[in-house]
């Protein structure tokens, strides 16, 4: 009876089945009825159910979003050859080709009905980044701080700039009238002569700051000749009393050098706070640094060259205290005995001021009882601190003269115009009280004249208004823009303000905060704004706008040759890092700090040297075009002192990233192994094979995995050391629901079990309870060591077809071997970014075929880039 | 008779007038003389707490314009200065002097020296009182010291170094006393060391 139940069942699935597939188009019927009837619903059928797919429940209406993605998946797994699965007779190649075809024409059709006469990118603001970035080159002011006042954007398909995620609010438009405003102050001149230039040498001991203190107290030393300053003996038994009297006796004003053992933490921040910006400009800094080692009161050869970082600090409040948020500029070579000049040009901000710290060093302890005369260690040496600035090489500034032109500048004479209102002027002044440099007396309210409002408003916006909307503006438009001009003319605003109140509208209007594109083929104007936002995240350069304004950017060769200018531009940087901050994630990097027990050797100067190793390795293997196994292995690496020490490679020195050939049994090489992106997929104390598996399937190998079943908690981590999270997941893998997904989504995880939450190679966990003494190996003699040795790695494991890893390198290899899905993964992630749309499932021919015209010609990730940017799918809106 | 009377009154008014005229103009004559003409004078100067002070009030001196520093008389703590008074504090009352010249020292010196009339009390009334201390020998950490002690009610004098380990001052005794001095020295912080 129940045979014949069971029978009758399977037979009311195959009619249903047969049903369903009879509505697809005729072309596509065959096979995919023989193929599920022969091996798929045995499995999938409305008893059996297995994964929870019942075939016979599938809907054929394509239209539904659900049944699209549920037929996607099956055309997925059928095409991968992950179904049937392998204990299961196996279909031929041409079945499982066909039957992936006729899935996937039926599929293709679909969706090509549902776009049918729809744009594929979606109406799209400029993100904040993008917002900042073409504010600063539409005024040249290229420092300007605007992103941090804008509300945060959303993310869809992995990027900010997806239309998807780019919605407007009311607090956006606020936002946006604040930042025009702000970038209008900062851009219009408001006196006939440049400010004078300020040169101001500051020793890192300056008053008001922190470290005059913790001299007195003994983590540093005032040094003349290399040798204590006999003016200031180092802090021994006694330490230096009454801060106040030492400033006013000058002890820290006599030119000696600055020697700390000590480096920034949450209650000590060294800033040269004696110089606070009032003019925002170009300013020149010159610095003096080198490393010595303190012992008790002697300066001896230091262990090797140490690292000092500068940053931008922009004080908030009242400036006082620490903790003010900043920017790192760069780390600095301190080298041993060796006082080295670092010279360089900045833009800095109104409450800008420089910070520094000795970056290499750990948090030593100096306060014995002798202090700095009981202290032997390592230590960093400030010279001097130079600034000079704001440094102008024409005036009235490149900002004034992109609204203004050559326009001049007149004293303004209320009794010459009595109804006209003066325009507002806020005078310039030192806003703290630390801040030793003052602004200059301001005499008059200056401003632009015109002696032909009307006519000079036109001949100006007919400039600047093209630039900012990155097309043509019609005449029409313009006149529009000259009407509310003129409104405000006869409103009695004086020209500048007039004129700035116009530009304003027009910096708020949706043709300057949206990428104004055509539906369909780009024009040549769409086509040099998406290239230019591709690489510059801003609008295109007065070249680029030369180009699509003689409609020449459609034609191949040109804009290959654009594509490789902008690329090789200091812009492009920008690209570097917005890119890799979203596909890899980089942006997340300090989501959650080390655990400092676990960790003690983390600091901020590892995690930097991480991103920017992640920085430099992408650029060097777009700069050298290398190919698509290099993403997951390579027999180089991007490092400097501080990630060579990290990852175990002798002979690198100095904070500069450089090129490094890697020893043949290194196990670092490719995205996988670098620290930054190891660091991104584990929490703060704990890895996880789940989570870096998913990223590495995701991002990496473009298959994401399965969101996580809802009613499954997450594995909490053993730091105690009993049990690892291989164990732990053993479990978890052997559950029948479970161990599908986690076939896919665990191999790449196990084989970075090799490396721990900060990125160091391991071959035993980190333990804060069971375990054995664990040997400092390159850790810093400097850092206390409280964490154990706990239980083994285990980094083998098998890939999902079944072929078996003995740890990372072998995993590496595999994966490397796989270049056609590598190269189709980062052609998606290229063509995601730069068309500002998720890819579907129609757009994977033109991926295929994106990465085979690539693959012919070496398939060099440069190359691969260059066919994406000449592909449809760039080019189309 | 009453003419002989008048031109007696008018005559005697006469030479009254004459007399009287060269009068101001012999006073103004007089003063105009005594505030251009350099004059030489005594003060106590405060900061002058050890001997190597000295070299640092002749630099102070050097950025004074127009007062040239005579004298220094290290153990008494007092200048001579000698300066035209109408050039250097123009238009001062005899009482502003002292305190114009004490902010232009202390500007001059980073207020790590004044200046403030001469001591009246006679030195055999005062108490010298010495603390035995330790600490660094930096110059900014004895002046410290010795600011802790001199600026006490009741201290007329005092000198300060750590490389010799003693704070010494000269007292009122009725005004201060050495425990008063001890409290405020480790309230500054330095080490006072305990006396048998």
């Amino acid at each position: 009876m129940n045979a014949i139940v069971k029978s009758a069942r399977a037979m009311l699935c195959l009619m249903i089945l047969y049903v369903m597939i009879l509505s697809f188009p005729a072309s596509c019927r065959a096979q995919p009825k023989d193929f599920f009837e022969q091996h798929c619903i045995a499995c999938h059928s409305a008893e059996v159910k297995k994964g929870g797919l019942d075939l016979s429940a599938l809907k054929a209406d394509l239209g539904n979003a659900d049944n699209f993605a549920r037929w996607l998946k099956i055309h997925d797994r059928i095409e991968s050859g992950e179904m049937p699965p392998k204990d299961r007779k196996r279909p031929k190649a041409d079945e499982i080709a066909a039957a992936a075809k006729a899935i996937g024409g039926m599929l293709g059709k679909a969706e090509q009905a549902k776009l049918a006469g729809e744009v594929r990118t979606g109406v799209r603001r400029l993100t904040r980044v993008e917002y900042e970035n073409t504010v600063r080159d539409l005024l040249n002011l290229p420092g300007i701080p605007l992103q941090g006042e804008l509300p945060a954007d959303g993310s869809a398909h992995g990027f900010d700039n997806n239309s998807d995620a780019l919605d407007i609010s009311h607090v956006n438009l606020a936002k946006y009238i604040e930042a025009a405003d702000r970038a209008l102050d900062m851009a219009i001149c408001t006196q006939p002569k440049p400010p004078s230039v300020v040169t101001q040498r500051i020793s890192l001991a300056n008053s008001a700051g922190f470290v005059a203190h913790v001299l007195m107290h003994g983590d540093g030393v005032l040094l003349k000749n290399k040798k204590p300053d006999p003016d200031f003996p180092p802090a021994a038994k006694h330490h230096h009393i009454d801060q106040g009297a030492h400033e006013r006796m000058g002890s820290f004003r006599n030119g000696a050098s600055v020697g700390l053992f000590r480096t920034e933490d949450e209650s000590f921040h060294p800033y040269f706070i004696e110089f606070v910006t009032i003019y925002p400009g170009q300013y020149r800094i010159k610095t003096s640094f080198w490393a010595f080692q303190w012992n008790k009161g002697k300066v001896l050869p230091a262990r090797g060259t140490e690292a000092a970082r500068l940053s931008i600090v922009t004080l908030t409040g009242d400036g006082r205290g620490g903790g003010h948020p900043s920017t790192v500029l760069s780390y600095y070579d301190a080298p041993s005995m060796l006082e080295t000049v670092h010279e360089f040009r900045t833009w800095l901000n109104p409450r800008e001021i420089i910070g520094f710290n000795a970056a290499s060093l750990a948090h030593a302890h100096t306060r014995g009882k002798d202090n700095a005369m009981g202290f032997e260690g390592p230590a960093i040496a400030c010279d001097y601190f130079d600034v000079e600035g704001p440094i102008h090489d024409v005036w009235p500034p490149r900002s004034h003269q992109a609204l203004f032109g050559d326009l001049p500048l007149v004293e303004f004479d209320p009794e010459a115009s009595p109804k006209v209102k003066a325009p507002k002027r806020k005078p310039a002044r030192q806003e703290m009280g630390a801040g030793r440099n003052r602004p200059d007396p301001e005499k008059g309210i200056w401003s632009v004249k015109s002696d032909d409002p009307l006519q000079d408003a036109d001949r100006l916006l007919a400039k600047f208004l093209p630039r900012a909307f990155r097309r043509p503006v019609d005449a029409e438009t313009r006149k529009v823009y000259v009407g509310k001009f003129e409104e405000r003319l006869k409103a009695g605003d004086c020209f500048e303000t007039a004129m700035r109140w116009t530009y304003r509208a027009a910096l708020c209007s949706p043709d300057f905060l949206y990428h104004i594109e055509p539906a369909g083929k780009l024009d040549d104007h769409g086509l040099a704004s998406r290239l230019s936002y591709f690489f510059w995240r801003s609008m295109p350069d007065e070249q680029l706008a030369k180009l699509a304004d003689d409609g020449k950017l459609h034609d191949k060769e040109t804009l290959r040759k654009e594509t490789d200018r902008l690329l090789a531009h200091e812009k492009s940087k920008r690209f570097v890092e917005d890119f890799l901050g979203q596909w890899l994630k980089l942006r997340s990097i300090g989501a959650n700090d080390p655990d400092r027990k676990l960790y003690p050797e983390f600091n901020q100067y590892l995690q930097d040297s991480t991103v920017a190793e992640t920085r430099a390795y992408f650029r060097e293997l777009l700069d050298q075009n290398l190919g698509a196994g290099y993403l997951v292995k390579s027999d180089f690496a991007m490092i400097n002192e501080k990630l060579a020490v990290h990852y175990g490679i002798p002979g690198v020195s100095g904070t500069q990233i450089r090129k490094v050939k890697l020893p043949a049994d290194s196990p670092r090489g490719g995205f996988l192994t670098q620290a930054s992106i190891l660091r991104i997929t584990a929490n703060g104390t704990t890895t996880s094979p789940v989570t870096r598996g998913a990223f590495v399937m995701e991002r990496i190998l473009g298959l994401p995995p399965e969101p996580p079943p809802s009613n499954v908690p997450a594995i909490e981590p053993d730091v105690r050391g009993a049990k690892t999270i291989r164990e732990q997941l053993d479990k978890h893998r052997n559950d029948q629901a479970c161990a599908a997904c986690h076939a896919k989504i665990d191999p790449p995880g196990f084989a970075l079990e090799s490396f721990d939450v900060i990125g160091g190679f391991r071959e035993r966990y980190r333990s804060i309870g069971a375990g054995d003494p664990a040997p400092r190996g390159s850790i810093d003699p400097f850092i206390g060591i409280s964490f154990k040795l706990g239980p083994k790695v285990d980094a083998t494991g098998n890939l999902p077809d079944g072929r078996p890893f003995s740890g990372v390198g072998e995993f590496q290899k595999l994966i490397a071997d796989d270049r056609g899905l590598l190269l189709k993964n980062l052609a998606r992630q290229f063509a995601t970014y730069g068309a500002g749309r998720g890819m579907t499932f129609s757009d994977r021919e033109e991926i295929t075929a994106i990465v085979d015209r690539a693959q012919k010609t070496g398939g060099g990730i440069r190359t691969l880039m260059h066919e994406v940017i000449q592909s449809r799918l760039f080019a189309t809106r | 008779m009453m003419l002989r009377t008048k031109a007696l009154v008018f005559m005697i008014l006469y030479v009254m007038i004459l007399s009287l005229i060269p009068l101001p103009f012999a006073v103004a004559q007089e003063k105009k003389g005594a505030k251009d003409e350099p004059v030489r004078e005594k003060h106590q100067v405060t900061g002058l707490f050890m001997a190597e002070r000295e070299a640092d009030l002749k630099e102070t001196f050097e950025k004074i314009p127009q007062v040239t520093l005579v004298a220094i008389d290290f153990e008494s703590a007092e200048i001579t200065v000698e300066y035209v008074a109408a050039q250097v504090f123009p238009g001062a009352k005899p009482n502003q002097v002292i305190e114009r010249f004490d902010n232009m020292v202390r500007t001059a010196s980073n207020s790590t020296f004044g200046i403030k009339p001469l001591r009246t009390i006679p030195a055999e009334k005062l108490t010298r009182i010495e603390v035995p201390v330790e600490g660094l020998d930096c110059k900014a950490c004895t002046l410290a010291a010795y600011e802790a002690v001199y600026k006490l009610d009741g201290v007329e004098q005092a000198f300060a170094s750590f490389r010799d380990g003693k704070v010494v001052a000269l007292i009122q005794p009725e005004k201060t006393d050495r425990a008063k001095l001890e409290d405020a020295l480790k309230k500054k912080g330095v080490h006072v060391v305990k006396t048998p």
